[in-house]
This record gives structure tokens, C-alpha cells and sequence, in this order.
């Protein structure tokens, strides 16, 4: 009795539960327990108590979670732990498997049942639109990857169509860097498309074992990405959802393989309406997928930045802790500098990935194809530096920015040209024609009498000049009037044209000394104007 | 489409309020199945038990803007389970009494509301709740012990097998088997109070 209670330690039965004990006092415990019901029954109470243990008995007898070793959830296919949301990897075994009651029963050894003629053999993965089951195909004797759309939303008319629709599009996509869909069944009472079983790992595997990538294989992985892409852009399908994740690696050949296919994030909409719930990670979405607004091909192409991204550095550009963190910097903020985490990053790259990242769409590359093919040439460049000459540099935001606004100044430019010319030609004829119009007038004077004037008879010459001064004087009065208005007309313009790009810029933003030498000029125009007018 | 995005991030502007991201989603895996399961041990259809699941999170998801995140009224969690109860237990209860089909307002008052009578429905789901909270927490926190000790717990403490039996086929002491099940079960009860919002999630 004394060896018992001095060995007895409420404090250490604690530790011990928390696992905060040393694995010695871990053992001694253990050797203590197995002569001393009492601190067992201490133990058993501090853990939970007779109800929990109870409630542990007949709630979880019912659930079929095996005793064994929880399964790796290994994708060879498509989704990995990455593209599971929270809830998802927190929960994985016990949900699937009560989620696959839809299975037909199967006498094949190995098969958890059938779907179609397909013999399931494991459960691979689950994503936001449902369970990955891994399966055998008997006919043509070789295994297939089969998405199941899941159970919540087979029976949801909207995630059922947007199922078909997008499983459809993805299958006519028919091209080496895209997974192929073999088969779709969007009518049956579970729907689900059957496609290659692509044995190797995803990028994302990969950057997570390896970090950075070397820059060769940053751009074959990326030209063959977005090869991909293009065609499936062609097609018009929007992916929606790219991210190293659904960029699948080949075994041995390294073959890139785009998976997923605008599936995902099909299935996400509905699920967003109905529970307002993002699901999968934010981190390389566009701003427009962020922001909500309706998206096209190029969202892709901003995602591709990401993926080059993160092949470069390591990590996804847009880091936070939380989901809308990471939201916002999407939309707000610029990914750190690549050559400051990586450093034998290439300028040329940074600038092609600054030019997917740009937040505007209208930015970015307008194609898949020309991304493809500039990372290519690229890639050839590097290859063969002899024989391939390296791609021009890039025509980036800040030279295109420069570019219109040069235009803008030339139309300005033009402008006060005009004016000038308007006003320059407008002075001539009113300084000097005083003589040449007399002159002029005594010519026609008749003719222009007989037009302006009733013909006053007894009227001699002379006393027609001043009639025909007057007139003269009022047409470059009416002339001036004309240019007046013309030349208000322009200066109107040229504000015009100056006005927006002075509200987008800094309002302290420099004129060029051209536009005032010009501005300049003109005003010292107009004023010879009025003064001669006088 | 518009309110998409504005459902989204208000929701999501709320749980961050709360501190909380992972609060909706760990609560919808474990409601829904609760829900559906209550519904079809009601008699309901697979077609009727989804829309019963649907509504209740629907409203729900509404409801949280409604949500003071006052800390002396509870975590956010507490508040959610609770208020999904209630409207549960309520909407049962109508079900009992008149057919469905009321309006928004209707349920949106039942959110708040005590259910007026215990019942046996409230009984009912309560089994319901504490079948998926248990098993959800199992799943949850399964892989974070090694493959012996989850073992040891499952096959006696969930199967009733006796203990020496599991500790030779383990490879393990008697002693071992105790402190490994124990382990497990503390654990759990401890990821279902903070998932319940009855304690602050300190991890995960």
C-alpha cells in the first residue's frame, strides 16, 4: 500500500494524457497502471468520464473509421491534399465511404463495388465537387480515374448541369498537355466522368519536396501549361482553377497535364450561392475570380503567373493568413519581388510573370499561345544560345503606358499645330490684305456692287471705296469671329485631352516643355491676332 | 450573380470578426449529416431530408450577419450550434403541427427562439448531432497519433475488445493500452468542446 500511493501522482497521470511526459515517465506509468486499478479508473475519468466513454462506444461503432493505418491520400490524378478545403482534411475516410453507398455491390476481390463498368478500387481523393475514386476498366483492361460529382450535389439541378455542361466541354479538349476524359455520364443517378489515370505527382508535390525549380524546367513546365491552356481557350473552356495542384507530372516523361477542367470551380459557384462558403484555396485566383466579376480565358493567365510564380520562388505570390487576406492582397497587392527571393531568376522572366500578374485583364497577355510561344523561344534560346537568337524584350506596362501617353501628346501637339497653322495663316490674311482686298475691290468693284449693293446711279467711283472698305472690314470681322471661335473650340480639346490624364496621374505630374514652348506660342499668337483685328 | 461575391465575403467578414475561419466550415460537416440524418429518422424522403438540410443552412448562412459578437453572449461557435438547433427543433415542430411552406420570416424567428417544448424530436436529434459530432472529431483527429495508439483506443474503447488481447496482438503493454486509449479520448473530447466553441481552438 505505501509502494502504491507513493507512486500514485495525479500530476503525472495528466502529463502523461496530454503527452507532455517524458517517454521514461510515459513507461513507468504504464507499469504502474497495470498493478493500480485505482489510477486506471483516475485516468479513464480524467480523459472523459463514463458518458463520453459511452458515447464513444455506441456513436462510433456505427462509423466505419478502420483501427489501421489511415491511407495515405496519395493522388496520382487529380486532386491532392492542396485542393482539399479544411473540413475536407479534417474529415476524409468515414465521409467517402458513407458517401459511397451509391456503389453497386461487386464479387471482384479488391473492389470496393462498381460504378458503370467500372470496378472502384480506392478512393484517391476528394475536391470541392466531389469524391476521386480510382478504378479499373475491364473492357479496355487499364485503370481510369473517375470523378464523382458528390452526393450534396447530384441532387441539385443547377450543380448537375453545370456538371454535364463543363464535363462536356472539358472532354472535347484533345490535346498531350491536358488530362483526356474518356467518358462522361451526366445523366445517371450519380454523375461522374472518367478520365485517364495519369501516374506520377503534381507540381505541387513537387515544389513542396524540391522548393524552386531550375529555369529550364520552369519554362518547359510552363510552355507545356500553357499549351494546355491555349487549347482549351480555343475550345472556349475556362479552367478557373489553375494551381500547381491540378498541374500533373508525368512519371519519367515529366509530360505536363493540365486536370480539372473548369470543374472544381463549377461546383464551387453553386455551393457559394447556396452557403456563401469558399471553397479550395483562394491563393491563385485572378482579381476579377477574387472581386467576384465575371471572368474569361485570361483569368487563366493570370493563375499561370502564379503557378510561374511559385516555380520560381518556391511559394504562391499571394500569401496570407487568412482566406480574405489573401483575397485582398489578389486584388490590391503586388507579389514580392521574385529576384529578391530568387535571385538567378532571370529579369526577362520576373517581367513575363509582372505581365501575367497585371490586375487588369486587358494587361496581361492577351493569349495562351503567345505566352507558350514566348516561353518557348525562350527555352530554345537557352538550349541553343548559338543558333537561337533570345525573344526582343518585353513591350511591359511602363513602356506601353509610355507609348499612349506619347500618343496623347502628339494629339495635343497636333492640336496646338492647328491652331497655330489656323492662326498663323488667319494673321497673314488679316495684316497684310488691307492693300491686296483694295486692290482686289477696284478690280471687281462693279461686279461686287452689282452683288452687295443695289447700283446707285450718279454714283461715282470714290464714294464706293468706302463701301467696299467697310465690307472688307466686316468679311475679316466675320473671319475673325469664325477663327475665335474655332480657336476657343480647340483649346477646348486640348484641355479635354489633358484633363483625364491629369485627374489619373499626380496632379503635380510635369507638362513637357514641347506642350508649353507650344501653349506658349499659341498664346502669343492669339494675342497678335486681336491686337492686329484692332 | 451579383450577390455571390457579397454573400462570400460577408460571411467570410464575419467569421474573421469572430476570429474564426474554419468555424463555418467544420460546422456544416458536421450539421449536415445531422441534419439529413434526423430527417430521413423522421420518415422523410432522401429528396425532402436534402431540403430540410438546405434550408437550415441557408438560414444559417443568413443568420450570421445577425451575429453580435459581444464575447460576454459566447464564441461564435457556441452561438452557431445553438441557433441551428433552435431553428431545427422549431421547424420540426411546425412540420408536426401544419404543413410546410411558411415564410422567410418565419424561419428567421425560429433562429433565435428556444424551442418551446423538448420533445422527442429534440431527443432525437440530439443523437443524431452527438453520432456526427463524435465521428467528425474521430476522423478530425485521427492522424495525429501514431497507428498503435489509434489502435488501441478503437478496438477497445469503440469494439469492446479486452484489453490484454489488443495489447498482445499490438505488441504493447496492458499499461500501454490504457494510456494510449485514454490519450485518444481526452483528445477528442477536447476537439469536440472546441469545435462546440466550449473552449478556444488553441490548435488546428
Amino acid at each position: 500500500m505505501v509502494v502504491r500511493f507513493t507512486r500514485c501522482d495525479r500530476r503525472r497521470l495528466k502529463e502523461v494524457l496530454q503527452g507532455g511526459a517524458t517517454d521514461r515517465a510515459e513507461s513507468e506509468l504504464a507499469g504502474h497502471l497495470e498493478e493500480c486499478e485505482h489510477c486506471r479508473r483516475d485516468l479513464e475519468m480524467m480523459a472523459g468520464g463514463p458518458e463520453v466513454w459511452g458515447d464513444v462506444r455506441s456513436f462510433l461503432s456505427s462509423v466505419d473509421i478502420p483501427p489501421g493505418p489511415p491511407g495515405p491520400v496519395h493522388s496520382e490524378t487529380t486532386t491532392t491534399r492542396d485542393s482539399l478545403t479544411s473540413s475536407e482534411q479534417a474529415a476524409p475516410g468515414a465521409v467517402w465511404r458513407r458517401q459511397l453507398g451509391f456503389l453497386t455491390p461487386s464479387e471482384v476481390p479488391d473492389s470496393l463495388g462498381r460504378l458503370g463498368a467500372y470496378e472502384i478500387t480506392d478512393v484517391i481523393g476528394r475536391g470541392g465537387m466531389g469524391i476521386v475514386l480510382k478504378a479499373f476498366d475491364p473492357a479496355l483492361n487499364r485503370h481510369v480515374a473517375i470523378k464523382v460529382l458528390a452526393a450534396e450535389w447530384a441532387h441539385n439541378a443547377t450543380a448537375r448541369r453545370r456538371f454535364a455542361r463543363e464535363a462536356k466541354a472539358a472532354a472535347a479538349v484533345v490535346h498531350d498537355h491536358v488530362v483526356p476524359i474518356h467518358y462522361v455520364d451526366a445523366a445517371g443517378e450519380v454523375p461522374y466522368l472518367v478520365m485517364a489515370c495519369i501516374s506520377g505527382h503534381s507540381l505541387q508535390e513537387r515544389l513542396d519536396q524540391s522548393g524552386p525549380l531550375e529555369l529550364k524546367e520552369i519554362l518547359r513546365i510552363g510552355m507545356q501549361a500553357a499549351a494546355g491552356l491555349a487549347a482549351a481557350h480555343a475550345q472556349g473552356l475556362v479552367h478557373r482553377d489553375i494551381k500547381p495542384a491540378n498541374i500533373l507530372l508525368e512519371n519519367s516523361v515529366e509530360r505536363v497535364r493540365i486536370t480539372d477542367f473548369g470543374l472544381a470551380r463549377a461546383v464551387d459557384d453553386v455551393s457559394q450561392t447556396q452557403s456563401g462558403v469558399l471553397a479550395g484555396t483562394p491563393q491563385y485566383m485572378s482579381p476579377e475570380q477574387a472581386a467576384g466579376y465575371a471572368v474569361d480565358h485570361r483569368t487563366d493567365l493570370f493563375s499561370l503567373g502564379s503557378v510561374l510564380y511559385a516555380m520560381c520562388t518556391g511559394r504562391s505570390p499571394f500569401r496570407a493568413e487568412t482566406a480574405v487576406a489573401v483575397l485582398r492582397r489578389i486584388c490590391d497587392g503586388r507579389p514580392h519581388p521574385i529576384r529578391d527571393i530568387n535571385p538567378e531568376i532571370p529579369d526577362w522572366l520576373a517581367e513575363i510573370i509582372g505581365k501575367l500578374h497585371e490586375k487588369n485583364p486587358a494587361d496581361r497577355f492577351q493569349t495562351a499561345s503567345e505566352v507558350a510561344d514566348l516561353l518557348e523561344q525562350h527555352l530554345a534560346h537557352l538550349q541553343q544560345p548559338q543558333s537561337v537568337p533570345r525573344p526582343g524584350k518585353l513591350r511591359g506596362r511602363s513602356f506601353l503606358r509610355s507609348l499612349t501617353r506619347s500618343r496623347k501628346w502628339i494629339g495635343v501637339g497636333a492640336a496646338a499645330l492647328v491652331i497655330a497653322v489656323i492662326v498663323f495663316s488667319a494673321v497673314i490674311n488679316d495684316r497684310k490684305p488691307a492693300k491686296e482686298n483694295q486692290e482686289r475691290q477696284a478690280d471687281d468693284g462693279q461686279a461686287s456692287n452689282s452683288v452687295n449693293e443695289p447700283p446707285v446711279p450718279d454714283s461715282g467711283s470714290r464714294s464706293q471705296t468706302p463701301d467696299t472698305t467697310r465690307a472688307a472690314t466686316s468679311r475679316s470681322e466675320v473671319d475673325r469671329d469664325l477663327l475665335d471661335s474655332q480657336l476657343q473650340e480647340l483649346r477646348r480639346d486640348v484641355l479635354q485631352m489633358e484633363l483625364p490624364r491629369r485627374r489619373r496621374e499626380s496632379p503635380v505630374s510635369a507638362t513637357p516643355a514641347a506642350v508649353l514652348e507650344m501653349d506658349r506660342q499659341l498664346r502669343s499668337l492669339e494675342s497678335e491676332l486681336k491686337s492686329t483685328a484692332r | 450573380m451579383a450577390e455571390i461575391p457579397n454573400t462570400r465575403f460577408s460571411l467570410l467578414a464575419r467569421l474573421r470578426e469572430g476570429g474564426d475561419e474554419c468555424a463555418w466550415t467544420e460546422f456544416v460537416g458536421i450539421y449536415e449529416p445531422a441534419v439529413y440524418g434526423f430527417a430521413r429518422k423522421k420518415g422523410l424522403q432522401d429528396a425532402d431530408a436534402r431540403d430540410l438540410c438546405q434550408e437550415v443552412m441557408r438560414a444559417v448562412s443568413q443568420a450570421i450577419d445577425g451575429w453580435d459578437p459581444d464575447p460576454c453572449k459566447g464564441t461564435f461557435r457556441a452561438w452557431l450550434f445553438r441557433i441551428a438547433r433552435n431553428l431545427l427543433i422549431n421547424l420540426a415542430a411546425r412540420e408536426g403541427r401544419h404543413p410546410r411552406g411558411s415564410g422567410e420570416s418565419d424561419v428567421q424567428r425560429m433562429l433565435e427562439q428556444q424551442p418551446a417544448a423538448e420533445g422527442a424530436d429534440s431527443a432525437l436529434f440530439d443523437v443524431e448531432y452527438r453520432r456526427q459530432v463524435f465521428s467528425w472529431a474521430a476522423e478530425a483527429i485521427r492522424d495525429e497519433f501514431a497507428v498503435a495508439t489509434w489502435a488501441a483506443f478503437w478496438r477497445t474503447a469503440v469494439e469492446d475488445q479486452p484489453i490484454a488481447g489488443v495489447a498482445t496482438a499490438l505488441g504493447l503493454s496492458t499499461g500501454a493500452v490504457y494510456i494510449a486509449r485514454s490519450r485518444v479520448l481526452a483528445r477528442l473530447r477536447q476537439r469536440i468542446d472546441a469545435v462546440e466553441g466550449r473552449t478556444p481552438l488553441f490548435e488546428n
